[in-house]
């Protein structure tokens, strides 16, 4: 019980944390000294305060689409192991009912944006999907592959891999996490994939999305694409962490903290891909995702 | 009209006196047979009630009288212009009636014959609005597909009645048990048969014409129940023959990732609503294909698991297809009558003036893109977790065939959202796009509504309650499933099933939870108009199109489709109008189809000459057959 409720507060509270350090890194490379890595959670706090905003064109589908969104992605992480290693709820196919409730979650932010009539956040709808569609089976293989060689059907399964396949599970362990690292940039609209920064460029994608939001329906929106970011970067740690480790909730902190140091960095040292290249750069992680798949298959059938 | 009306309903609810023994053979134990002798063609013909037709019975007669409900509502407009209906209603209850015979006799000369009157009763009531040319057009295509799929099933039946002997489905067991060779060749004859009806890709043609020109329930009727006699069709050979051989089972399972592929990217870009809708069908064939790959391969590899839930996905998603579609069709049913128009890219905005519709459109979107609370879900899980449990089964074919099933339903779900979202928000949200919008100023009546709120309820229950109503899938799933050595109800499923309603159910909680304090916290709400960055003048124009929503999705996979452009340039310094609209072929029509119905126009031409319209030329025709005909006969009896 008092698992459950540590893992819940983790879930809810360390997505701002994630997002704070991203940012102090950023302010770090700019040499600035930054805000306190608490901000996010003040900003939400002040966003929440607010009157609303809203297009005289929206519907009931666009008042419903932040409650839908933060709800789905905080049960989603209910089934993803978080700092105990351990998931909320453990069952088996875990993966599928995840990636089906992120998947309503998506399905309203995406007609939540439509609702507007802008043609702007059409745009950003109209990538989002695009892109989502490239990355969901890619990120399918990647589990169903790990599922299979440990022959267990549930999260869990991601962390047997590197303790007991042996040079084959390291090789898979890390290009898996390399695969699921190009996934939180991409599905938490980082640099290069988005800005989150801005929304006023042609290459907009999920920001554009929640132009016309406003007060705590923006507020939930930028929270749980936090939230998002902070599950996937959990696949990572159950992934790379061996299940053998006695310490794994100092770990699991440790790696979340650098993985948001790495996206603070990338942000800082590269810019935002061009419209066309954002294709290529999303193919890269199937490129990763059939690698993991040939590395198990190989390890299944090649002895 | 309240005549036909009574008369159907009448009709309709004495079938439920099929339903009874149905559920009770769906539920209980063992089954129903009743044999009749018609007269001496058919023999003794037996009607069977078993596992797999009591569920098919089930689904046909409760859309069979919601379609009727609904027809009432949606035919109205038709009655104050003085079309008469009577016809129609016969034809929708003869195809009701022989869809059951279908599903439950067991003579193949008897089969036939239903499935004759079946296809040609829906090709009467596809040709509803026979004044228009198209839709007699799609109807004739429709005709003709079906009578290529009746020649295969009859060679299917003759060659195997010729070694059997016997016309029964019971007899032509052993036969097909013991020689594969030949299981396979009928196998194929069968599945392409059945196949067309179904609309497994390559055999799906006549689907995306005929479901949009029929009337709204006949579309439903036809894409929600009837199209799944073909995937009887196949269960039923599959009961039959026992354990599969390895090709059947590749074979479907293949084709259909193929089927779910082809379909649903099809029906992301369409902007004829009904089309998409048709599309979007071949895609759930293809799931309920991809259910019954798993399924056999399972009984194959002697891997309970991956059988059992292959099975019952296969058959979930049967059921959850006809709720959903049928309450699709429907709401695009209701916005065809208030708008006249099929094309959404001149929609938009609905969702002020025909709330009702619009939610229940929502639903069914939810529900066909497989998404909790709705049942699309549950069926789609049990299919993934049959993939799931399927890879470690057989070599490494199997293994590599099975993660790519499983990354195609990914894809197949993720075009599916990219698709719903498309046409929800291009149908209903945003700002009317044109006047055929604007014209639409109040919600149907309630015949229309009432018909959708049943299904989106009964879609929702199944979604929230799976483990009540997985119950009804596992005697039909058992019966694909006797030879498997160990017989079992795996618990495995039933509790996760538990776990997920448990989940959606605290989902749907935590949104009105969070709804109720966005009410408590009570901040004011201004109204603007949308942020155009700063743009004041938007109209109604610069929104969003459903062609642009999927064109980088279209663009990335450029060369699966044809694009026929139809564009009007601006011209002159002052350009008075322009025109643009996009057309997506399709593929096999545009690649194989048409070419050969060229080569054919191209021969046949050839004997134009025959028909000169010269009596005496005809009289010489008739002078050479008889000459002929003689001289082969004196020939014959000499040799």
């Amino acid at each position: 019980m008092i698992s459950i409720l540590i893992n819940l507060i983790i879930l809810l509270i360390l997505p701002f944390i994630m997002t704070g350090i991203i940012k102090k890194t950023k302010a770090f490379w700019c040499g600035r000294k930054g805000a306190s890595i608490f901000q996010p959670l003040y900003d939400f706090i002040k966003l929440v305060k607010k009157d609303f905003v809203i297009s005289k064109t929206t519907s009931f589908v666009f008042s419903l689409t932040p409650l839908v969104t933060i709800s789905c992605i905080i049960f989603a992480g209910l089934f993803i192991p978080l700092v105990s290693g351990k998931a909320i709820i453990t069952i088996p196919a875990g993966l599928i009912i995840f990636a089906y409730i992120l998947g309503l979650g998506k399905f309203f932010s995406l007609i939540g944006a439509m609702d507007t009539g802008s043609s702007f956040e059409g745009m950003g709808a109209s990538r989002e999907a695009c892109f989502t569609s490239i990355v969901e089976p890619a990120f399918f293989i990647i589990m169903a592959s790990i599922m299979a060689l440990s022959g267990n059907y549930t999260f869990e399964s991601l962390s047997k891999i590197i303790s007991n396949t042996g040079n084959y599970g390291a090789l898979i362990a890390i290009f898996a996490a390399l695969a699921l690292f190009l996934m939180v940039l991409i599905e938490g609209c980082r640099v290069p994939v988005d800005d989150p920064s801005t929304h006023l460029e042609l290459t907009m994608i999920h920001e554009v999305m929640i132009l016309d939001n406003s007060a705590s329906g923006l507020a939930l929106l930028s929270y749980s694409s936090s939230i998002k970011m902070l599950l996937i970067s959990s696949l990572i740690a159950k992934l790379i962490i061996p299940e053998t480790v006695s310490f794994y909730p100092l770990l699991y902190f440790a790696l979340i903290f650098i993985i948001a140091i790495i996206i603070g960095t990338v942000e800082s040292s590269m810019a935002r891909l061009r419209m066309s290249h954002v294709f290529e750069f999303i193919f890269i992680m199937s490129t990763f995702a059939l690698i993991v798949l040939s590395l198990a298959a190989v390890r299944i059938f090649g002895g | 009209m309240i005549s036909y009306f009574n008369g159907i309903i009448i009709l309709l609810i004495t079938l439920v006196l099929l339903f009874i023994p149905a559920l009770s053979v769906l539920f209980g134990e063992g089954t129903i047979t009743k044999t009749c002798n018609i007269n001496n063609i058919f023999g003794d013909i037996n009607f069977v009630i078993d596992p797999i037709s009591a569920f098919f019975i089930i689904i046909i007669v409760v859309m069979g009288i919601i379609g009727a409900i609904y027809a009432k509502g949606y035919l109205k407009p038709y009655i104050l212009k003085g079309k008469s209906i009577s016809s129609h209603f016969m034809f929708y209850t003869t195809l009701i009636l022989s869809m059951l015979a279908v599903v439950t006799c067991q003579n193949a000369l008897f089969f036939l014959l239903c499935w004759e009157i079946m296809s040609l009763s829906s090709f009467f009531l596809v040709i509803f609005e026979n004044e228009k040319k198209e839709t007699l057009k799609a109807g004739i295509k429709y005709l003709v597909f079906m009578h290529i799929s009746v020649l295969f099933i009859i060679t299917a039946f003759a060659l195997v009645s010729i070694k059997t002997g016997s016309y029964d489905f019971a007899g032509f067991a052993p036969v097909l048990k013991n020689n594969p060779g030949f299981t396979n060749i009928i196998f194929l004859l069968f599945f392409i048969g059945f196949g067309i009806k179904a609309g497994f890709a390559g055999f799906h043609n006549w689907l995306p014409e005929a479901h949009p020109a029929a009337p709204s329930h006949v579309s439903a009727i036809m894409s929600g129940v009837m199209i799944k006699t073909g995937i009887y069709g196949i269960l039923r050979f599959l009961s039959l023959i026992g354990t599969p051989t390895k090709f059947i089972a590749y074979f479907i399972l293949i084709i259909s990732v193929i089927t779910a592929l082809y379909g649903v990217l099809y029906a992301a870009g369409q902007s004829d609503f009904k089309k998409m809708l048709a599309y979007s069908t071949i895609e759930n064939v293809g799931i309920i294909g991809i259910g019954l790959g798993v399924g056999t391969l399972g009984l194959i590899y002697n891997q309970p698991a991956a059988a059992f839930l292959g099975f019952t996905g296969c058959f979930a998603h049967i059921l959850n297809h006809s709720i959903f579609k049928n309450l699709l069709f429907f709401g695009a049913g209701n916005v065809y009558l208030k708008t006249h128009t099929k094309d959404m890219e001149t929609l938009g905005g609905l969702v002020k003036t025909m709330p009702k519709t619009a939610v229940l459109f929502l639903a069914g979107s939810v529900a066909i893109c497989a998404l909790p609370p709705f049942n699309g879900f549950i069926s789609e899980f049990l299919i993934y977790f049959g993939l799931l449990n399927g890879f470690n089964m057989g070599g490494f074919f199997n293994f590599i065939v099975l993660i790519f099933a499983f990354a195609g339903l990914a894809l197949v779900g993720t075009i599916a959202i990219l698709c719903f979202t498309k046409a929800y928000s291009i149908i209903f949200l945003g700002n009317p796009r044109s006047n055929c919008a604007k014209s639409a100023n109040t919600d149907c009546d309630l015949f229309m509504i009432l018909p959708m709120i049943f299904l989106a309820l009964m879609a929702l229950c199944i979604g929230l309650f799976p483990q009540h109503a997985f119950k009804m899938l596992i005697n039909p799933a058992n019966v694909l499933m006797t030879n498997l050595q160990t017989i079992q109800i795996l618990n495995e499923p039933f509790t996760i099933l538990q776990i997920v309603s448990y989940t959606t159910l605290s989902l749907i909680i935590l949104i009105a939870l969070l709804a109720g304090l966005k009410i408590f916290l009570n901040r004011k709400v201004e109204t603007h108009s949308t942020w155009g960055c700063g743009y004041k003048k938007p109209n109604n124009y610069m929104q969003y199109t459903g062609s642009s929503y999927v064109s980088p999705f279209m663009s990335m996979l450029k060369p699966l489709f044809k694009k026929v452009f139809d564009v009007k340039k601006p011209k002159n310094l002052f350009p008075s109008s322009a025109h643009f609209s996009l057309h997506i072929e399709d593929i096999e029509e545009a690649y194989f189809i048409n070419p050969m119905l060229k080569f054919d126009e191209w021969f046949l031409a050839k004997f134009e000459k025959l028909q000169n319209g010269n009596l005496q030329t005809y009289l010489k025709y008739g002078l050479i057959f008889l000459a002929l005909a003689l001289i082969l006969t004196i020939g014959g009896s000499l040799i």
